[in-house]
């Protein structure tokens, strides 16, 4: 009998399943939406009195090096976390790891963002297992995702090869009722196959979140009659079960989050319908209208018997189009330190070329002051490439590549190295707050806190910079706007000297971590009274908490989002503040 | 018993907080329920909604025009909300103002939507809170006693979910949510039945 119930999310749900299969290594790089895992081993473990290992990495890499390293010879029971991206930081051991046997147990969890919501691309994790024949799970609820956790680490212990789960943000982030069991006594159930539908013409196969979708579409339409649905659990290998019940049907439905992976497995494409043949979009996450959609069309294409299709009430997009409503895009918080890091490079240079990076400073955007995401870390490696294009024509233009200071020591220290190493000139502003935002707030490793609170050394990122060979390092208070303009601007006179890259920290703590507080604050933000109405700052600065008020033809703060940071007065023209700016600009003019 | 319930709002003001308790109510009743912690990017202000049902669901996702309560902690998401509210509706907004632009209003006439609007930051406000509009909308949702969302099972819930340094205060908000929904009948008048 199990314990106890407690309502968790996916993610959480997965931490316990491992910690209850006896997980006695645990490594992990944060990346929406796989960051609670760790810090839910952490909370299970310190509840179950278990001896577990758990550590924040570096880099996918490191983690999964970690991880292999304990079970593959260590004969431990290990585990890393990361995102689906993540998995490709990992792949070059990933594909080695799978061919040799394990002493131990090992689990990769992945968690896919269909969407994507959080990531600059979509990937399915499922696809790389079936490729390159790697086992691989997609639960679908956080409940099945605590079985699943569970029986894969037994299982991989037992047969001595790593085993893959697939979550996705649908999973990982939904909340239900999960039973705890002690540690080691769990009754897994997997299921698997035929779950709902007496339908014998249309099968509907289907994984994951997709699944439980279907099912509620299923149950919504009262299509139970017409239609089997079949559940895959196990992706890779595949149940001979399935090919059965695909023979058993006339036609065949394939509903899965993100790429062709069951429908390929499946083959038949004369009887199967899915992405191939365009009846479920090609891209983007699976709503739960695309799915009522999907089965509508089908349903009726299939002769189903005569339904009321669900038709819209467009009355209310009308209705909705003589409301203002606020679009609230993602950006980045109000009184973040680095939207004024932004602000300065782009008032400095408008022109200049922003290679950029992943994580909140791909918000930057917004201001004009990113103009590239491609991979962690390829801010630096790009801004490389673009200097070499215009260096070959005779051209010295300003280069200002951004980071944040997770992303610096996960994936830019060589390429840094790379470019003192061949003489690369542009300027590098590493945003440091302190810790990992986007995902969530974990420490990073120049904090000196690992993920269960214990201390360990920190390390400055300026000795690492210093380290890798750059003469120019600067460390500046973004809030102190005019120091910006100007270090950025001596950065740049730096680069007419000498042919190496020029490095600015802007170190101020993330508002998340000082629970909104600002430290030194500026004077609460009274720009509205002199405001002409010039939108500059709403062009430049882009703060949540400012907003244009038709009415009065004045910028309008919302006291409840303005953290009083005072740092907008230097993006009005008419303040004291942006006048003063001009003298700070003398400097670097290129 | 099946509910689909939208909480909608923004970043930072305790969305996720009152979708949690709403769903730990119903599990602490022992009805099955799941539900959706939609995080996008970790940010302050951005729009955030969070979904739960009650009843034989596998999902936690809402299909257009099918929830049956919407509880809206900001007036410009509860318009952006109102796609996934069925027609008989319940809708509590939180908002100063006394009433909806003619379009909206309009449209909730014709969609039999029961609308209350709510001023739940004032009465946060009133305590001192300044961020817990969420408890008061929660405890004017509670007057409306839809099973098993009742005043006793909400402040259970409230109780184990909310840190004891707060609790209190909380609880207060909750209390006065409630009272406010009391006083104005809120409940009673309803245009149709949810069920
Ligand atoms: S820049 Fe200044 S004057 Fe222009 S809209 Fe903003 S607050 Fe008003
Ligand atoms: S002071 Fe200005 S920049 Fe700072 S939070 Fe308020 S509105 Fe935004």
């Amino acid at each position: 009998m199990h314990s106890r119930e407690d309502v968790v999310i996916g993610n959480q749900a997965i931490a316990r399943g491992l910690v209850e299969a006896g997980l006695e290594i645990a490594a992990a790089y944060p990346g929406t939406p796989s960051s609670e895992i760790l810090p839910g081993v952490v909370y299970f473990k310190n509840m179950e009195g278990s001896r577990i290992h758990t550590e924040w990495s570096t880099n996918e890499l490191c983690a999964f090096e970690v991880a292999f390293g304990a079970a593959a010879y260590g004969g431990a029971r290990a585990a890393c976390f990361m995102k689906q991206v993540g998995l490709n930081v990992a792949f070059p051991a990933l594909m080695r790891s799978r061919e040799k046997s394990i002493e131990g147990g090992l689990v990769i969890v992945s968690c896919d963002d269909p969407g994507p919501q959080s990531s600059q691309t979509e990937q399915d994790t499922r696809l790389i297992a079936a490729l390159f024949g790697i086992p691989v799970f997609d639960p679908s609820s956080p409940a099945e995702a605590a079985d699943v956790a569970y029986h894969a680490l037994t299982w991989s212990f037992e047969n001595k090869v790593p085993v893959i789960i697939r979550s996705t943000h649908r999973v990982s982030h939904a909340r239900e009722s999960v039973p705890l069991y002690h540690p080691g006594t769990r009754k897994v159930i997997l299921k698997e196959g035929h779950v709902a539908g007496a339908g014998r013409k249309l099968g509907i196969v289907a994984s994951g979140m997709s699944c439980s979708l279907v099912y509620d579409v299923i149950e919504e339409l009262g299509a139970s009659d017409e239609v089997s649905l079949y559940k895959v659990l196990k992706v890779y290998p595949v149940d001979d079960a399935l090919g059965k019940f695909v023979d058993s049907m006339e036609r065949v439905l394939v509903v899965e989050e993100t790429d062709q992976v069951i429908e390929a497995l499946i083959g038949d494409a004369r009887k199967v319908m899915g992405r191939r043949d365009g009846t479920v979009p090609s891209a983007g996450e699976i709503t739960y209208d695309i799915v009522r959609d999907i089965l509508s069309r089908v349903l009726a294409g299939e002769g189903g018997s005569a339904r009321d299709p669900f038709v819209p009430d467009g009355g209310i997009e009308e209705a909705l189009s003589h409301v203002a409503v606020v679009p609230r895009p993602p950006k980045l918080c109000p009184g973040c330190p680095h939207r004024a890091s932004f602000f300065a490079m782009q008032y400095l240079w408008p022109d200049a070329i922003y290679p950029g990076d992943i994580g909140c400073y791909t918000l930057g955007i917004s201001q004009g002051a990113v103009d590239t995401c491609l991979d962690m870390g390829a801010g630096v490696t790009l801004a490389e490439g673009f200097y070499d294009a215009f260096n070959q024509d005779g051209k010295l233009v300003p280069i200002l590549a951004s980071i944040g200071d997770s992303t610096f020591l996960h994936a830019c220290m060589a390429p840094l190295y790379d470019a003192v190493k061949n003489r690369k000139r542009f300027i590098l502003v590493i945003m440091d707050n302190s810790t990992t935002a986007m995902t969530g707030m974990q420490p990073t490793p120049q904090t000196g806190i690992t993920v269960d609170g214990t201390a360990t050394r920190g390390v400055a990122i300026e000795d690492i910079v210093q380290g890798l060979g750059v003469n120019f390092v600067r460390v500046v208070d973004p809030y102190d706007v005019p120091a910006m303009i100007r270090t950025i601007g001596e950065a740049f006179d730096r680069l007419k000297e000498e042919p190496l890259p020029a490095v600015v920290i802007a170190r101020r703590e993330c508002l998340l971590l000082t629970k909104g507080a600002v430290k030194d604050a500026g004077y609460p933000a009274d720009i509205e009274r002199d405001c002409i109405g010039c939108k500059s700052c709403l062009k430049t600065f882009d703060c949540p908490a400012m907003s244009f008020d038709e009415a009065s033809k004045k910028i309008r703060i919302d006291d409840s989002l303005c953290t009083n940071c005072g740092i907008c007065y230097y993006a009005c023209p008419v303040q004291r503040e942006g006048k003063a700016l001009k003298a700070a600009k003398k400097a670097g003019t290129p | 018993m099946r509910h689909e319930i939208i909480c909608a709002g923004i970043g930072g003001r305790g969305v996720l907080l009152a979708s949690t308790i709403l769903i730990e109510a119903a599990i602490k009743s022992g009805l099955k329920a799941v539900a959706s912690d939609e995080y996008g990017m970790s940010q302050r202000g951005g729009s955030v909604v969070s979904l739960v049902k009650v009843g034989d669901f596998a999902s936690p996702f809402i299909g257009r025009e099918n929830g049956g309560i919407l509880l809206a902690f900001e007036e410009s998401e509860f318009y952006k909300a109102l796609l996934f509210l069925k027609k008989g509706g319940l809708a509590l907004v939180n908002t100063r103002a006394a009433e909806l632009p003619p379009s909206i209003a309009g449209l909730l006439e014709k969609r039999e939507i029961t609308c209350r609007l709510v001023d739940g930051d004032g009465i946060a406000r009133q305590t001192g809170m300044f961020q817990s509009a969420n408890m008061a909308l929660l405890g004017f949702f509670a007057a409306f006693g839809i099973t098993p969302f009742t005043k006793e099972v909400l402040e259970e819930t409230i109780r184990s979910r909310v840190p004891e340094k707060f609790l209190a205060k909380n609880l207060e908000v909750f209390g006065k949510g409630f009272d406010a929904a009391t006083k104005m009948g809120a409940a009673g008048d309803r245009r149709t039945d949810i069920v």
